[in-house]
């Protein structure tokens, strides 16, 4: 008994001392593995941020258009428009209705270019109509060709869905961008065009191009400003043995100050309460 | 748990986007004159009330003149009883758009002295005063404290040294045109107390201020030979400098006021020399069959710009002090001549000829050339010693006289300086020390 269980136990050692070898090496094996997964996830994110920049150039896009919520209910007016005025061309050409599904989304594509063709709105009055209500449109154009063209009745109706979806998102995204930065870009100009009436650089220094003030500042909700503007610290150190950028700092202070009350929309005060930098830029006055 | 991560993913969802930062950028102005309040200065004593009248006046003159500052008409004023040691009530100033105030007094010591002091205040900006000083000099200073006062104000609102303490060498002239006396003469820039130095008995021309010193350098026909002389203002002495055989003319100093520039001819051509006022050693810088004339040293001595005809027609040039790359600077339309170098370094006028005679200025590369006035005949510029503002005589068309103007380095605030007669060729002091 006693060699039986000596054995036995002999026998238990090497298998138990052979286990936590294997142990160890499945779990260095699978460490090994996560810490590759985690390298290539890492890579694999890497990857991905490169690929998100090009969505900021949208925003972008709309800032630099200008453009206010008015203009982009405008944009997807001719969208519509052309949809509706190009399905009777297929008309003739029923066999098909697979070539019309392409057409939408390029149209949608092309909404940059309604804004030339907003003149022409005015002559057709009917055309925004059926821009705003697309559906009860078609259904009213079908009844009127009687059936003679069922395929071109299909075609309409697969066409117009798919433009107002188009047209929905296109519209809410654009509303929740564009509208905010329409308003931020009106506030620019309206502060813009309030302090430059009252700036007076000096423009007689030696490179006064180079002397750009900026300053962080409060206004109240009755357009006064809050305090004294805030000197920027890169500003602060520009004027230190700099008499040519402390009187600079000084003519743009006193333009702030002077111009107060600030005239801008009282109802978008949490957006123009604090003016996150506020910089004066003399070259354009530079002869 | 999972209603807690619930509810944090619902904040998330429902979260309002942040807003937008506010930036503005203001790249158009609205270049106008800073209006500034200057009351009459205080004085304690009713004998010194015309006094600080005067100040006041000759301070606002100065200011006005610049064309940076426009002062306020004291009857605007509604707060008249400033002190020089209090701080104002801003508001009363903010109510007719004051945008500086100075407050100031005028006191006789009682050794006769005059003691002038004065605060310049920022209505709009708080704090302590900008400038805060005190004048102490002979009562029939007060002209000189007022400069200086102007000066300062001047240089704290602009960042640019002021011009206001500084006289003007000219040319007077007088009598018919085919019997015209030319009298060297000096005056304030403000066109103040003019005094004649020569009796034109002889005539002079071009003269030219020593930067360091109140010495002028200029040519007369002393002897009907045209030649440099020195004249000491203070001694009132005058010197040839240099007796040379043939013609010399068109001096100009070195900045430190140690050498000479100027253009002797022979044989009908011209060249620029350069004459050691210490050793009287003479140089020579160029050697061209053209006429080389009209010498003006950069202000770190290093470069000489100057007129020549060497390429066809008049036209600046410029080279290293030793005469060293000489080259052709000026390319703007018609002849260009008589290049002054700034005080500043950034800068050169000149006189340009094409259909009329105006003033312009360029890069010293020449770059950036323009015209900045627009007169029938203005020519002969110099520089204030800020490098800021620029005077030149200017001819009448029609034979109605020659007078002196000012016009800012912009093209802007042309201004006649006041003489008592007709003026030409006008020579900027330095700071009067």
């Amino acid at each position: 008994m006693s060699q039986s269980l000596s054995l036995t136990r002999a026998r238990r050692t090497p298998t138990t001392a052979r286990g936590p070898r294997f142990g160890i090496l499945v779990a260095v094996l699978l460490h090994g593995a996560i810490v590759a997964a985690t390298l290539f996830s890492w890579q694999h994110k890497l990857e991905i941020a490169d690929e998100t920049p090009p969505v900021v150039p949208v925003d972008l896009v709309t800032l630099a258009d200008k453009t206010n919520i008015a203009p982009t209910v405008a944009r997807d007016v001719p969208k519509t428009a052309p949809d509706e005025v190009k399905p009777p061309e297929p008309v003739p050409t029923p066999p098909a209705p697979a070539p019309t599904p392409p057409p939408p989304p390029p149209q949608a594509e092309a909404a940059p270019e309604p804004v030339p063709s907003q003149p022409v709105l005015p002559k057709p009055a009917a055309l925004p109509k059926p821009m705003l209500k697309p559906p009860p449109a078609p259904p009213a154009e079908q009844k009127k060709p009687k059936a003679d063209d069922f395929s071109a009745l299909l075609n309409k109706l697969t066409t117009a869905p798919a433009a107002p979806r188009n047209a929905r998102v296109a519209d809410r995204s654009v509303r929740g961008v564009g509208s905010m930065n329409a308003m931020t870009m009106d506030l620019q100009d309206a502060l813009r065009n309030q302090i430059a009436q009252c700036w007076s650089p000096p423009v007689g220094a030696p490179h006064p191009e180079q002397l750009r003030p900026q300053f962080r500042l409060q206004l109240n909700r009755d357009g006064t400003v809050a305090g004294m503007p805030q000197l920027t610290l890169q500003s602060a150190a520009d004027a230190a043995g700099n008499p040519y950028m402390r009187a600079a700092i000084e003519a743009a202070r006193r333009a702030i100050m002077t111009c107060q009350p600030y005239k801008l929309p009282p109802d978008k005060y949490d957006t123009w309460r604090d003016i996150d930098s506020l910089d004066f830029d003399p070259s354009k006055m530079v002869q | 748990m999972m209603k807690i991560l619930q509810l944090v993913a619902a904040l998330f969802l429902t979260a309002t986007p942040a807003l937008a930062e506010l930036h503005v950028t203001v790249d158009q102005g609205n270049q106008q004159p800073l209006p500034i309040a200057i009351p009459d200065f205080a004085a304690p004593a009713a004998g010194d009330a015309v006094v600080g009248q005067n100040i006041a006046k000759v301070v606002r003159a100065d200011l006005d003149r610049s064309g940076l500052f426009r002062t306020l008409d004291p009857k605007s004023f509604i707060d008249r009883s400033l002190s020089v040691g209090a701080t104002p009530d801003f508001a009363n100033w903010r109510v007719i758009n004051a945008q500086a105030l100075v407050v100031g007094q005028a006191e006789t010591q009682g050794d006769g002295r005059l003691r002038v002091e004065f605060r310049l205040w920022d209505v709009y900006g708080g704090g302590p005063a900008m400038i805060s000083q005190q004048y102490t000099a002979t009562a029939d200073n007060w002209r000189r404290i007022a400069h200086i006062i102007a000066d300062a104000i001047y240089e704290r609102i602009t960042g640019e040294k002021g011009y206001f303490d500084t006289r003007i060498v000219f040319i007077s002239e007088s009598g018919p045109p085919l019997a015209r006396k030319k009298r060297l003469a000096i005056m304030d820039q403000d066109g103040a107390n003019p005094i004649f130095l020569t009796d034109g008995s002889y005539m002079v021309l071009t003269p030219r201020f020593n930067p360091t010193a109140q010495m002028i350098a200029y040519m007369s026909y002393i002897g009907r030979k045209p030649h440099v002389y020195l004249f000491d203002i203070d001694s009132g002495r005058q010197e040839n400098l240099g007796n040379f055989p043939n013609m010399t003319f068109s001096p100009r100093f070195s900045p430190d006021g140690n050498k000479v520039a100027m253009s002797l001819e022979s044989g009908g051509n011209s060249d620029i020399f350069v004459m050691d006022l210490r050793t009287r050693a003479i140089t020579r810088l160029t050697s061209d069959p053209g006429i080389d004339t009209s010498p003006s040293f950069s202000p770190d001595g290093t470069q000489i710009a100057f007129e020549s005809d060497r390429g066809g027609s008049q036209q600046i040039y410029v080279m290293n002090a030793d005469g060293s790359n000489q080259h052709r600077i000026s390319f703007a339309s018609g002849r260009s001549g008589t290049p002054v170098w700034s005080p500043r370094g950034d800068l050169i006028a000149f006189t340009n000829q094409s259909g009329g005679f105006h003033i312009g200025v360029m890069k010293t590369d020449g770059g950036g050339a323009r015209i900045i006035t627009d007169g029938w005949e203005d020519e002969g510029p110099t520089w204030a010693p800020n490098g800021r503002v620029i005077m030149f005589g200017r001819t009448i068309r029609g034979g109605r006289g020659s007078q002196i103007w000012s016009v800012d380095v912009t093209g802007r605030n042309e201004r006649r300086v006041p003489t008592p007669v007709d003026a030409s060729d006008p020579a900027w002091s330095p700071l009067i020390q």
